[in-house]
């Protein structure tokens, strides 16, 4: 038993540490990664505030209600509120239980190609967090040995450096509520713990129940384990 | 009196593995509770049919004398808004001579009168009734108007003519501010 | 008297004689270790992995695979915790089975009379496999599309029989109406393991009966309080990885919608397809891989008739020696279909499946036969 099952589980408590060990290497936190992660609401709301502004008019997010805001910490008149003030294709305010659809554009006014969904982008692209922040503060001239191409912007945190989508955040496009500074890093990284939240909204929940599940379990099996030594040694 | 202590300890070895059997046996319950109940409430209704058993809409953007259709509960329910010359007529109106008598108050909210919410299908034999859509013919009364059996409704739902003997039915709902009434 | 009354009356109509034979007679061996229990663990997992998957039945719709994932996360209550179950049951299930059958290569616990149970729970390695690749293509992420649109376009590709009964399971190229009947397939399957474990279970009584124990116990409480320890220790391994791991060994690519012009950087299966899809990736054309597929399973069903030692016979250092480089075998070829730098893995697959083969067919038959002098 000890022989097989120690090691498995040691294993498995390697886990956070791995996780850990893996943040020191970029200079960016994330309080939601690592086995015991949970979000920073105050940054996730923020990120929400930045994602509305700034990207709601052209990106979907359709696996999110604005019902879900409640989970961040908005009450549900205030949900209500954010979700009224959005107009739904056919003019009529959204309510809390539509989706977060942007404004009709036909894929003609993006150049041909709808931009994605950011429901789940975070999952789709390795390192998703580090990959939004990087994108979204990537922006900058490009060197004189790279032509762009038509409808193009330079950007070092693309893959290909060469993307369509014009600069989104350029600093102090919004205003804080809680009085922090809306810089371009501040806001990127805001939006990005957004998308992390949208991409996995069950997370601090599962980490919450799951420590509770395997305190439990460890001690069942103490107790499992105890119980059967003492009737296999009775039987003797 | 070393026989008593050591009969005493047998004593004291076997309640204790009883306890921690029962211990055991007890913990691994309560574990299989907490496996099982996840499986009971995923079957409860989701967040959407939740959402769809207290449907929200918007009637203030309704015009006068004018209605619109919903779909709740699987029913079609039609929302008018009355004009003040129609809730001054069906005011008037005496009650007891009706065919199912229904006073005014009995079919609007307090403080919302001039919204009659029902469901739209005939009491008797039972179709949509026509006189929602702005072309529709409403009937004499000028509310609703069955092409089926051709009984006839005023604004406020209550029949006044034809083979149906009951008023329309008027959904669970109420006001959850001036903008919106909930259903459910 | 009522009771005798009820006792005769249920027993004469429903001649169950499993409490009479049952298991519980002092009939056992006593000592057994801690993996003696994996059969059944695999049958706690299966039914947890059957309960669930009817849950998730309930909401999931094959037109909009991935986004009614989506939706079981978000809008239906403890969803995401049943999809925890499914997912990271999956990988305990197969991670149960994988160490049986190493364990029973290791003791030679396929040699006579251990024959049938050792067939079994291979044709249940084979239906979990399949019922594996089918979960995985019903979970419509980026990487599982590519996979069922592989798997979809080179079956109904086939030509003769082989292309009739490829176009009849996929009813097409990937399309509509694929994972509909993906569905519908998983599920029977399913169920058809849990007819394999209950033969297997028969088998193994019959096994057990008959052996003579030198010290018999009876089963309970003996071996219910062990079978209970290692459910309470499986189940603390099963929370840790769910719920704190709870993607691990599966491609994070997959967690992202299916986008028919957009091909995932790296295309690596589940951990438990990894070595089969290995196998299959070695060979150029499709009925190649099936062929490659199945021989890997055959060689395995063959074993007891490639053990040329008698079933007494000690297993020697020699063949101990070779279990360890099996062992290491079967994870390099997972491990060469995972590697995301895609650097040295062609051919070491190649490599890794010859030995496979190798072992089975060659070093086998002959260290039995060396060491059983």
């Amino acid at each position: 038993m000890r022989r097989l099952f120690a090691p498995l589980l040691a294993a498995g408590l390697l886990f956070s540490a791995a996780a850990h060990a893996e943040d020191t290497l970029t200079p960016l936190h994330w309080q939601s990664q690592g086995s015991f992660g949970s979000f920073d609401k105050a940054a996730v709301q923020r990120g929400f505030l930045v994602y509305q502004s700034a990207c709601a008019s052209c990106h979907s997010a359709s696996a999110l209600h604005y019902r879900d805001l409640e989970a961040l910490g908005f009450s549900p008149a205030q949900a209500a509120g954010i979700a009224a003030s959005v107009k739904l294709a056919n003019g009529a305010p959204a309510t809390l239980d539509d989706t977060f659809k942007p404004a009709a554009v036909p894929a003609s006014a993006f150049g041909g190609a709808l931009p994605p969904d950011l429901s789940t982008i975070e999952s789709a692209r390795p390192h998703g967090l580090d990959y939004v922040y990087n994108l979204l503060t990537g922006y900058t001239a490009a060197p004189a040995s790279v032509t762009l191409l038509p409808g193009r912007f330079y950007n070092t945190g693309y893959p290909g450096q060469q993307i369509a989508m014009p600069q989104p955040l350029k600093g102090n496009d919004v205003v804080y509520a809680d009085g922090t500074a809306a810089t371009l890093p501040q806001e990127a990284s805001d939006v990005s713990a957004f998308l992390a939240w949208s991409a996995d909204p069950n997370l601090d929940e599962r980490h919450e129940i799951g420590l509770r599940a395997v305190l439990f379990l460890l001690f069942l099996s103490i107790i499992a384990i105890a119980t059967k030594r003492k009737i296999w040694r009775e039987t003797a | 009196m070393a026989d008593t202590s050591q009969h005493a300890m047998e004593h004291g070895g076997e309640s204790r593995r009883d306890f921690l059997k029962i211990l055991t046996v007890a913990s691994g319950a309560v574990g299989a509770g907490a496996v099982i109940w996840p499986f009971i409430d995923a079957l409860g209704p989701d967040a959407d049919g939740a959402a769809a058993a207290h449907l929200i809409v918007n009637v203030a953007s309704i015009p006068e004398n004018s209605a619109i259709t919903v779909t709740w509960d699987g029913l079609p329910i039609y929302i008018r808004k009355l004009t003040a010359q129609q809730i001054a007529d069906t005011k008037a109106v005496v009650t007891s001579t009706l065919v199912d008598p229904a006073s005014f108050n009995s079919r609007v909210k307090p403080g919302y009168e001039s919204f009659v919410v029902v469901v739209g299908l005939n009491t008797g034999s039972p179709c949509a009734l026509e006189g929602n859509a702005p072309a529709d013919p409403r009937g004499p009364f000028d509310g609703w108007l069955s092409p089926c059996d051709g009984s006839v409704y005023d604004p406020l739902g209550r029949v006044r003519g034809g083979p149906s003997t009951k008023n329309l039915v008027i959904p669970r709902f109420k006001f959850i501010n001036d903008a919106q009434i909930q259903f459910g | 008297m009522s009771t005798d009354v009820k006792k005769s009356w249920l027993a004469s109509r429903l001649p169950c004689p499993a409490k009479e034979t049952g298991n519980c007679a002092p009939t056992l061996e006593r000592g057994a270790p801690y993996l003696a229990r994996l059969p059944a663990l695999i049958t706690g997992v299966a039914l947890l992995l059957l309960a669930s998957g009817f849950v998730l039945a309930v909401y999931y719709n094959p037109d909009h695979g991935f986004a009614s994932i989506q939706f079981i996360a978000r809008n239906v209550n403890s969803g995401w915790l049943i999809q925890g179950f499914h997912t990271t049951g999956a990988t305990m299930l197969f991670a149960a089975v994988y160490l049986l059958l190493f364990r029973d290569i290791y003791r030679r616990a396929y040699t006579a009379p251990g024959e049938l149970v050792w067939l079994l729970r291979v044709k249940l390695f084979a239906l979990l496999l399949l019922v594996g690749w089918l979960g995985y293509a019903l979970s419509d992420g980026a990487v599982a599309y590519w996979s069922l649109t592989d798997a979809g376009n080179a079956a109904t590709g086939l030509g003769g029989v082989a292309g009739v009964i490829g176009r009849w399971f996929f009813g097409g190229p990937n399309g509509a109406g694929t994972l509909a009947r993906l569905e519908v397939f998983h599920a029977v399957l399913a169920l058809a393991v849990l007819g394999t474990l209950g033969a297997h279970r028969c088998a193994t009584r019959a096994l057990a009966r008959q052996a003579k124990p030198k010290h018999p116990v009876s089963c309970h409480p003996y071996y219910t309080a062990q079978t209970f320890a290692a459910f309470a220790v499986f189940a603390l391994i099963f929370a840790v990885l769910m719920f704190f791991a709870p993607h691990y060994g599966l491609n994070p690519l997959n967690r992202a919608a299916a986008d028919s012009l957009i091909i995932p950087a790296v295309l690596s299966p589940p951990w438990y397809l990894a070595p089969v899809s290995a196998v299959a990736s070695v060979f150029s054309t499709t009925l190649g891989s099936i062929f490659g597929v199945i021989a890997m399973l055959a060689v395995l069903a063959a074993l007891p008739w490639l053990d040329r030692s008698s079933p007494a016979g000690k297993r020697g250092l020699v063949y101990r020696l070779l279990m360890g480089l099996l062992l290491l075998d079967v994870i390099g070829l997972g491990w060469s279909v995972s590697d995301p730098a895609c650097t040295i893995s062609g051919g070491l697959t190649v490599f890794f499946t010859i030995w496979y083969f190798f072992h089975f067919l060659v070093l086998t038959p002959l260290v039995t036969a060396l060491e059983a002098k």
